[in-house]
C-alpha cells in the first residue's frame, strides 16, 4: 500500500523531575521536602564486575554537563588503589583539561541559566533578543571550554581520551598552541562576565553555610587536595566516609549527604572560593576584588559572580599550562601487570563541587564495589535548607511568584537538576 | 539524562502516530533541531537505532534539519516535523 507522509509538529519534552512539598501550620513552615523524580541510575552497581579500566568510560556517562569530573575521580581513585603516580605534563594535562570543563559548564550556568533570572527573563532565548550581546559573550566562552574537551578529550561530550594512568593519545605542542587565540579572547569575555554579573541585583540574604571543598597547599583546587571544611574540618579523602554519609529520605528517589552529627553542608564554587580564594590566579583576585566580592561570600545569589571568577581562573590557568606545555615521553602511566585485592578513594572539585569516588577491586582488576557520592546529593540537604527559610520569609507571596522564588533558590547552587528545576511543581499544605 | 527523555519522548510519540494511522512501519522520520537542543543531529542518528529498537520506527531514516537561528523562540527544542508511514495490509 501506498505510503504517505502524516505531519505531526511535536515539540518533545523533558518532564520536570523535581517538586516541592511545603507544610504551613498556624503560619509557620513546618517542613519542606524538595522531592527528586529521576529514578535511581544504578550505576555503582553495574559497575561491579568491570574492569578497572573501564570506569572513567562508564562513570563519565553519569553527567553530559561534567563527564571530565566523573573520569578525573575514578582515574584518581583507581590509581591511588594501584599505587600509581600521574604526573609532570600528564597531570597538567589533566587540570587543563578539567579548566575546559570549569568553562563550559559555568558559562552554560552563568548565562543560560542563571543570569535571566536576575534580569526578568524566563529563559536565555528571551534574554537573547534583549541581551544578545551578553548571550553571545556566554556561547563564546562555552566554546572556548567545549575547544579544550575536544582537543584533550577526543570529543566535547561524554570525551574518550582520558583514561587510567593519563591518556590514549597527548596533544601535540602545536595543536595547543591552535587554542591560545581562543583562550586569550575567552580570557577578556571572562573579565567582562565578572563585571556583568557583579552589577545585577542580589537579594540581601546570607545563610550560616558549612563550606566544604578540597584544599591544596599551592593550587585552587581541581585534582587533588585534603577535605577541608570552613568550620575546622580538615581530613584525608581516605577519611570522608568516616565523616560524611548518604542517608535516603523517603520523599525523594536522590540521597541526600550528610555530615555525621552535623547535618547539611555545602560543595561547589562558593565552598571553594571560600577556603581557597588566595590561590587564585592573579587576574581572577583581581576581577573578584574589583566586583567587591569579600574573602567569604554567604549569599548564595552571588554564587554567579563566584563562578563567573572561576572561569577567569580557569581560562588564566589554562594559558600558564599551554605556556608550560612539553608533551610527555608516553602518554600514560602503565599499571602494574599483576593485581592483588586493593581499594582507592578520590575526590575532584566538579564545577558543582567535590565529587568522590571509591573503588573496591578484586585480584583480577575487577570492581567489587564502587561508591560515588555527587556534588548535588551533597548539596540536596542543604539546597531543602535554603527554601525552608525562603519560604519562612515569603508566606505572604502567591503561590506563582513563590513557585519562581523557589526555582530560582534552587538555581544559585547549580545542581544537576538546574535546568529540569524550570518545571518545578509547588505544593504547599496550608493549615 | 535529558537526551534520553527527549529520545523516549520522541520514540513514543512516533509510535503513537503509527498506532493512529494504522501503520506497521515507520519509514522516514523529519526533525527539526534547534539551535540549543539536548542533542545534536550526529547524536540523533548514532542514539535513534537504540531508541526505536523494537518499535515501528525501528528502521525509519531520520531526516533532520538543524536550525543555527538562536533568536528561534523552539532553539532549545527538538519537532517531531512529520512522519512517512505505511499503513497495515
Amino acid at each position: 500500500m501506498a505510503e504517505r507522509t502524516i505531519r505531526v509538529d511535536y515539540l518533545a519534552r523533558v518532564e520536570g523531575e523535581g517538586a516541592l512539598k511545603v507544610r504551613i501550620e498556624n503560619g509557620r513552615v513546618e517542613d519542606v521536602e524538595l522531592k527528586i523524580f529521576e529514578p535511581p541510575r544504578f550505576f555503582e552497581a553495574f559497575l561491579r564486575g568491570r574492569s578497572y579500566l573501564e570506569a572513567p568510560d562508564i562513570t563519565a556517562r553519569i553527567c553530559g554537563i561534567c563527564p571530565v569530573a566523573y573520569q578525573m575521580s575514578s582515574a584518581h581513585a583507581m590509581e591511588r588503589a594501584l599505587g600509581m603516580t600521574v604526573d609532570g605534563p600528564l597531570r597538567e594535562l589533566r587540570r587543563l583539561l578539567y579548566c575546559g570543563e570549569w568553562i563550559e559548564s559555568h558559562a552554560l550556568h552563568i548565562y543560560l541559566l542563571h543570569a535571566p533570572d536576575f534580569l526578568g527573563y524566563p529563559d536565555a532565548i528571551r534574554l537573547a533578543k534583549d541581551h544578545p550581546e551578553a548571550v553571545a559573550h556566554g556561547l563564546a566562552l562555552k566554546k572556548a571550554g567545549n575547544a579544550l574537551m575536544q582537543v584533550l578529550g577526543g570529543r566535547e561530550i561524554h570525551p574518550i581520551n582520558p583514561r587510567v594512568g593519563g591518556f590514549y593519545r597527548v596533544p601535540t605542542r602545536g595543536e595547543l598552541e591552535a587554542l591560545r587565540p581562543m583562550l586569550s579572547n575567552a580570557l577578556g569575555l571572562a573579565e567582562e562576565t565578572v563585571r556583568f554579573v557583579a552589577g545585577l541585583d542580589f537579594p540581601d540574604i546570607e545563610e550560616e553555610y558549612e563550606f566544604v571543598a578540597l584544599q591544596h597547599p599551592r593550587e585552587y583546587p581541581m585534582n587533588e587536595g585534603s577535605v577541608a571544611s570552613s568550620r575546622g574540618l580538615h581530613l584525608p579523602v581516605t577519611e570522608f566516609e568516616d565523616v560524611f554519609e548518604e542517608v535516603q529520605v523517603p520523599h525523594s528517589n536522590a540521597l541526600q549527604s550528610v555530615r555525621r552529627g552535623a547535618g547539611s553542608y555545602l560543595v561547589g564554587p562558593l565552598a571553594r572560593y571560600a577556603l581557597n580564594h588566595d590561590r587564585l590566579s592573579p587576574r581572577a583576585l583581581s576581577a573578584a576584588h574589583a566586583a567587591g566580592l569579600p574573602p567569604v561570600v554567604r549569599n548564595p545569589y552571588r554564587s554567579i559572580v563566584v563562578r563567573a571568577v572561576e572561569v577567569v581562573y580557569a581560562v588564566e590557568e589554562a594559558l600558564r599550562i599551554l605556556d608550560a606545555y612539553t608533551p610527555p615521553p608516553a602518554p600514560y602511566v602503565e599499571p602494574p601487570a599483576s593485581f592483588h585485592a586493593t581499594e582507592g578513594a578520590a575526590i575532584t572539585e566538579a564545577p558543582r563541587g567535590m565529587l568522590y569516588h571509591r573503588y573496591r577491586l578484586n585480584a583480577d582488576g575487577l570492581i567489587d564495589e564502587a561508591k560515588i557520592v555527587a556534588p548535588t546529593s551533597q548539596n540536596q540537604k542543604r539546597i531543602e535548607d535554603d527554601l525552608r527559610h525562603l519560604v519562612e520569609r515569603s508566606l505572604d507571596l502567591d503561590e506563582a511568584t513563590l513557585t519562581d522564588a523557589c526555582e530560582r533558590a534552587i538555581r544559585n547552587h547549580d545542581p544537576c537538576i538546574s535546568c529540569a528545576t524550570h518545571f518545578l511543581s509547588l505544593d504547599v499544605e496550608r493549615r | 539524562m535529558h537526551e534520553e527523555a527527549l529520545l523516549r519522548d520522541l520514540v513514543r510519540k512516533v509510535g503513537e502516530v503509527a498506532h493512529a494511522h494504522r501503520a506497521e512501519r515507520v519509514t522516514r522520520v523529519r526533525l527539526w533541531v534547534g539551535a540549543f537542543a539536548h542533542l545534536s543531529p550526529p547524536q540523533l542518528r548514532e542514539r535513534w537505532t537504540t531508541a526505536a529498537a523494537d518499535t515501528p520506527a525501528e528502521r525509519a531514516e531520520l531526516d533532520i534539519e538543524f536550525s543555527h537561528d538562536t533568536s528561534d523562540p523552539r532553539a532549545t527544542g527538538i519537532v517531531l516535523v512529520s512522519v512517512d508511514a505505511e499503513p497495515s495490509r
